[in-house]
């Protein structure tokens, strides 16, 4: 057992949890500016297709990065249209986008990269990881911190600058109050919608870094729905964490070590469909301990 | 009277435009592979209707798409917002699947038995958010969701180890096949099979339920204002699990008639992979939840999706393209376009006078 | 004075799609620096004038000037910008943020997009310690007393450089001690130069703190007073208006008692005591009215009564036997019927069709439904049946309900309620907002219930109404019956004075007000 947890493993953990927790941090801002985002699944997936793409044929991790996030952001974007001007459920519609993603991902990659099921490709770059000296001389920590991608440390640093922005600056005090009460932020002139698109742009570009995470951080591939649920994950450690950055960032770390152990268990010779249900299980678990207590929010079809 | 028929024609409008949308977006795609957009549409129609074997394989896959549908329309309907229908399906299947197997039954039983219990592990898996909703107050929308990946992976580790079908050196995780008796048939040379009765038979058992009964009559209730059926002495918990225990049999039903019409045995993946449950979601939608429309959509998303696999063999263009065109319809029907715009002034007027 | 009015409205006209008039010619001219009360009953038209003042709605027609200007605003933004501010009866706060965000959101103190918190904190205390409101700018707004979220809504309106402020019912929500320190503040801040406009029923408040009262009743203005030269017995009754005579039919003993209320409590949406000790009986043959302003404990009441939320303590009887316990169907089939306050929220479902609306209720037993089928003839029938005894306009019954106007809608829910042989009814506001047709025709299947020997319980705000129809009168204020009176003793003065929370004044009133305070049984 006391192998089960060692510095490898929290390494992994730290690794692992990126997608989820950048998904979480767009899905906590969406939430505070009032828009229940069922699509994480499907930006983030969009964001793991558009970051194979452009680092492809582009030929850079960074370029990928960017299309990564550009794809994300114009999944997020349809949401908003359609939910927020054109008043559609925003539950159906961010179903919809979720299988709209998966086809579209799975259609265009045999289209653009002329395979089935799974791309890779020795010319596709990954994210560099980054292991500078002077950190693997610090002891523990060094191990710990090293071989991270950029996007590893991205995430990390979200936490603290999204906290800044919702609580310190004057938009996150109105993106806030849009999500509490949309009417009564109208009557003190400040436009709703801006806010909520905001959120919906500014969680493109996280989903996108997860998505790149996903596809060119933890592997080089890409593969057909290769998100497997992490976003509907990542919308409970929203709930979990009450779309708070660091309460985001805690409910990731916890379904994350779930998700770490599990594969290190795999090892022990648990088999994959059980540490597979797990992280769910676990999700689960957490919802019924909250008991409602969580974020509320009733959708109708 | 004219306002009936014009109510009645808004409501056939708005998914059949969603669908003209829907097939507009699937050309530009086409177009965009670089193939001519009428010859892949032809390659289409020819892929789901163009013989016996086709048009028995589309009618096949939208009966099952038709089951999870109805499924998705009864709890929508009831205002429970069940996504389980993936796992709901695996369930029934692989309980359809592992009752016939283990429990040898005489004569005609088998087949009755298989139907029975599919029913029943929908049933009991879609109990569980409903549960849950009711003690726990967990929103039935993310538990059922969730549910899905517990089903499917424990479905998967079933047949994977304790249930696996050894006989042929064990390569693929499936159980052994189902007796005789409980297989249900098929027309000759066809995937068509006798299950598609079963799924007529249900539509229009679960639209006079929806629509006749007092059960039926407040599901709607409770779903269109649940206020109001409170007001009316509606009991809303009652109403919540029996609209969940139905949809969940009639996806459990799904995947037992899929399991033993086609495949024999339970596979692992075979239930999930198609996308059943989520194309029944669609249908639904699509339908306005309204039991017979659900067929149409159901037959509708069946022809696109058989479809595109014929157009895949004869011109290169992804199959896929089928989820695109699918998902841009539902999305257009969200958005209740036109349409609903029309009923609202409408409405507006009426309440003017 | 030669200054301008602050506000010149003048013939004044709101009427609404469908035809209702909220305003009839309204004109109103406040004095910079004064306070303003406008007074009257539930729909006189006082909100949809303020609403045009502040910008919330557009006039038909009239002119609004403010300061001398002539204005036209096109949303409450414009309101602000001249210098009207208004504090709604509900309030529009962010409860999880503090004072001092609530009141400079949109307006921000800030550098280089961080916000200032610091500099909030001071205007805000700044701004409170000008206009004598003592507030701690750094308190979360969802944790303060209502009186105090009200101070941050005044505050709202003040750093936005208000010079005319409306309040909206602003003691509606409010303890006697928080309306009595918001009286002295609404003094201080015209004192100070502002100008304030104030809506309220309670007439003991408006007489203590304006300087010019404004009575309207039925869209019009009837009255216009200085406060030295007017008392509530004036007041009360300009706002009442002459009371209709009794109908000829109104002879008539009342029977055995149906529905009796003992010593019953029930909590409001936040927990708060909303019914207080509430004791009454109906008999047969018997229509009881409550009346009292909106609020008061009525819909909490009529919750309790119906089964809709449960009772916190003291017994309901039907007939004898104890229902306080029983289910909204179990109260139904022991004879009780339901025509609730709220049409669209309780009372139908806009998406559901006419025939499916008049279905609820009986629908799960004969003669609608036999072993869980329903006989969709019999389904239609009733439905049929009622839109034609009650003059339903529908395109058909399987019309959306939602498509009917209100009056329509009105008719086919009080028709569902009383077409069955329910002999207790709980009826609450019959005839709001529908036409006075349909308010007509409403009473007058009331009344024939009442001759039928059913017991009804009438719970409205319109006090007209309350007179046309009922044999007994209780008044509720704040939770508890604070007065009764017989209809043929009925005194338009003292009701008006119970419903504003006036002290009663010495002498006998009617009934035994006292002894109900107490707790004591109001209907024996």
């Amino acid at each position: 057992m006391a192998d089960l947890f060692d510095i490898q493993l929290l390494h992994m953990t730290l690794r692992t949890v990126v997608p989820v927790l950048l998904a979480a941090l767009g899905g906590a801002l969406c939430e505070r500016a009032g828009l229940f985002n069922v699509a994480l699944e499907g930006m983030m997936l969009a964001g793991a297709f558009g970051a194979v793409v452009g680092s492809f044929f582009l030929g850079g991790a960074g370029w990928g990065v960017l299309a990564a996030i550009a794809a994300a952001t114009a999944i997020g974007l349809i949401l908003a249209v359609l939910s927020l001007n054109l008043r559609a459920n925003e539950i159906v519609v961010g179903i919809s986008l979720n299988l709209l993603v998966v086809g579209l991902t799975t259609f265009l990659m045999r289209v653009v990269l002329g395979a089935t099921g799974t791309f890779h490709h020795p010319d596709l770059q990954g994210l560099p990881q980054w292991s500078p000296e002077w950190l693997q001389a610090v002891p523990v920590l060094g191990r710990l911190l090293s071989g991270h991608t950029p996007v590893v440390w991205a995430a990390y640093l979200a936490v603290p600058i999204l906290t800044y922005f919702l609580f310190q600056t004057t938009i996150g005090l109105r993106l806030r109050a849009v999500g509490e009460h949309a009417r009564a932020a109208q009557t003190l002139a400040v436009n709703p919608l801006r806010m909520q698109y905001l959120a919906v742009v500014l969680a493109g570009v996280l989903t996108g870094l997860a998505g790149a995470q996903l596809s060119l951080g933890q592997v080089r591939i890409f593969q057909e729905n290769m998100t497997a649920g992490r976003g509907f994950i990542a919308l409970v450690a929203v709930i979990f964490g009450r779309a708070h950055p660091t309460g985001v960032l805690l409910a990731s770390l916890l379904f994350g070590l779930i998700d770490a152990l599990g594969i290190r268990l795999q090892g022990v010779g648990l088999p994959s469909q059980v540490t597979g249900l797990l992280p769910f299980v676990v999700t689960l678990l957490t919802l019924v301990a909250l008991r409602g207590r969580g974020l509320n929010r009733q959708g109708t079809a | 009277m004219p306002d009936r028929l014009t109510e009645g024609l808004i409501d056939l409008l708005r998914p059949l435009l969603a669908v003209l949308l829907g097939l507009a977006v699937g050309a530009v795609a086409i177009w965009a592979t670089g193939h001519p957009v009428g010859e892949a549409y032809a390659a289409l129609w020819n892929g789901a209707f163009g013989n016996r074997t086709f048009l028995g394989s589309t009618l096949a896959r939208s009966s099952t798409i038709a089951l999870a549908g109805l499924g998705v329309a009864v709890a929508f309907r009831a205002g429970a917002l069940n996504l389980g229908g993936e796992g709901q399906l695996a369930l029934g299947g692989l309980a359809a699947a592992l009752f016939t197997i283990y429990v040898p039954l005489p004569g005609p039983l088998p087949l009755v038995a298989g139907l029975l219990a599919g029913a029943a592990g929908g049933a009991l898996w879609a109990l569980l958010p409903a549960w849950l909703e009711v003690r726990f107050r967990v929103q039935l929308l993310i538990s059922s969701l969730l549910l899905n990946y517990v089903a499917v992976y424990s479905a998967s580790y079933l047949v994977s180890v304790p249930f696996r079908d050894l006989s042929g050196g064990g390569a693929l995780a499936q159980t052994r096949l189902i007796p005789e008796a409980a297989r249900i048939a098929l027309l000759p040379g066809t995937r068509m099979h006798a299950g598609i009765l079963i799924t007529l038979a249900l539509s229009l058992v679960l639209w006079f339920v929806m629509m006749r009964t007092v059960t039926g009559y407040e599901w709607r209730m409770t779903g269109l204002n649940p206020d109001f059926a409170r007001y009316g002495g509606v009991d809303r918990v009652r109403a919540l699990v029996t609209a969940m225990l139905v949809s969940g049999a009639v996806a459990g039903l799904g995947g037992a008639i899929e399991v033993m019409a086609v495949y024999h045995r339970y596979i692992d993946g075979n239930l999930t992979r198609p996308g059943f449950a989520w194309s029944g979601l669609m249908a639904a939608l699509l339908a306005d939840n309204h039991p017979l429309g659900v067929l149409l959509a159901a037959f509708l998303l069946g022809v696109i999706q058989v479809g595109s696999t014929g157009m895949e063999r004869t011109t290169q263009i992804p199959l896929e393209i089928s989820s695109v065109v699918q998902a841009v319809i539902v999305l257009f029907v969200s958005v209740r376009i036109g349409a609903d715009l029309l009923r609202r002034f409408r409405g507006r007027r009426a309440a003017r006078g | 004075m030669s200054r301008a009015p602050a506000i010149a409205a003048t013939g004044l006209v709101k009427v609404y799609p469908g035809g209702v008039v909220a305003n009839d010619g309204v004109s109103l001219r406040v004095e910079p620096g004064s306070i303003h009360a406008v007074v009257g009953e539930n729909g006189a038209g006082k909100t949809t004038l303020m609403n045009l003042l502040y910008g919330m709605e557009q006039p038909t027609a009239g002119e609004i000037r403010i300061h001398g200007e002539p204005v036209a605003f096109r949303s409450p933004h414009d309101a602000i910008a001249r210098g009207v501010g208004m504090v709604h009866q509900h309030f529009m706060l962010f409860p999880s943020l503090t004072v001092a965000e609530n009141i400079v959101l949109g307006r921000e103190p800030h550098r280089f997009g961080r916000l200032d918190r610091r500099e909030a904190a001071a205007r805000v205390a700044d701004l409170a310690e000008r206009h004598r409101l003592p507030i701690d700018p750094l308190a979360r707004v969802g944790d303060l007393p209502v009186g105090l979220q009200q101070r941050v809504e005044i505050l709202k309106t003040l750093y936005r450089g208000a010079e005319i402020i409306i309040l909206d019912e602003p003691t509606a929500v409010l303890t006697p001690q928080e309306s009595d320190e918001l009286l002295a503040v609404m003094r201080h801040l015209a004192d100070q130069g502002k100008t304030i406009l104030f809506i309220s029923h309670k007439l003991a408040e408006v007489l203590a703190v304006s300087d010019r009262i404004t009575v309207l009743r039925g869209g019009r203005v009837v009255g216009e007073r200085e406060r030295a030269e007017t008392d509530m017995d004036e007041l009360a009754t300009l706002m009442v208006g002459r009371l209709p005579a009794p109908p000829a039919t109104f002879r008539r003993e009342p029977g055995a008692p149906a529905l009796r209320v003992e010593r019953l409590w029930v909590r409001g949406p936040r927990g708060e005591p909303a019914v207080q000790g509430v004791t009454f009986t109906v008999r047969r043959g018997e229509i009881v009215g409550i009346a009292g302003v909106a609020g008061n404990g009525q819909s909490e009441l009529i919750g309790a009564l119906t089964g809709l939320v449960p009772a916190a303590e003291g017994r309901i009887l039907l007939d004898g036997q104890d229902i306080t316990r029983l289910s909204v169907r179990e109260r139904r089939a022991a004879g009780m019927a339901h025509i609730p306050e709220d049409r669209y929220r309780w009372g139908s479902a806009r998406e559901a069709s006419v025939a499916d609306t008049a279905a609820m209720g009986p629908h799960y037993r004969p003669p609608l439904s036999r072993r869980g089928l329903i006989d969709r003839s019999a389904w239609l029938r009733r439905a049929a049946a009622i839109v034609a005894e009650y003059r339903v306009r529908t395109p058909g019954l399987w019309a959306r309900a939602g498509a009917l106007s209100g009056g329509n809608l009105q008719k086919l829910v009080v028709g569902r309620e009383l077409a069955g042989d329910a002999h207790c009814l709980i009826v609450a506001e019959p005839s709001r907002g529908v036409d006075l047709a349909a308010a007509a025709f409403i009473h007058d299947q009331l009344l024939a219930r009442r001759e039928r020997g059913d017991a009804i319980l009438l719970v409205s705000a319109d006090l007209g109404e309350l007179m046309a129809l009922s044999d007994r009168i209780l008044v509720m204020y704040e939770g508890r019956i604070v007065g009764e009176v017989a209809r043929d003793q009925a005194d338009e003065r003292q009701i008006g004075l119970w419903m504003a929370g006036a002290d009663l004044p010495a002498g006998d009133p009617p009934g035994d007000p006292a002894s109900a305070q107490q707790g004591g049984d109001a209907g024996a």
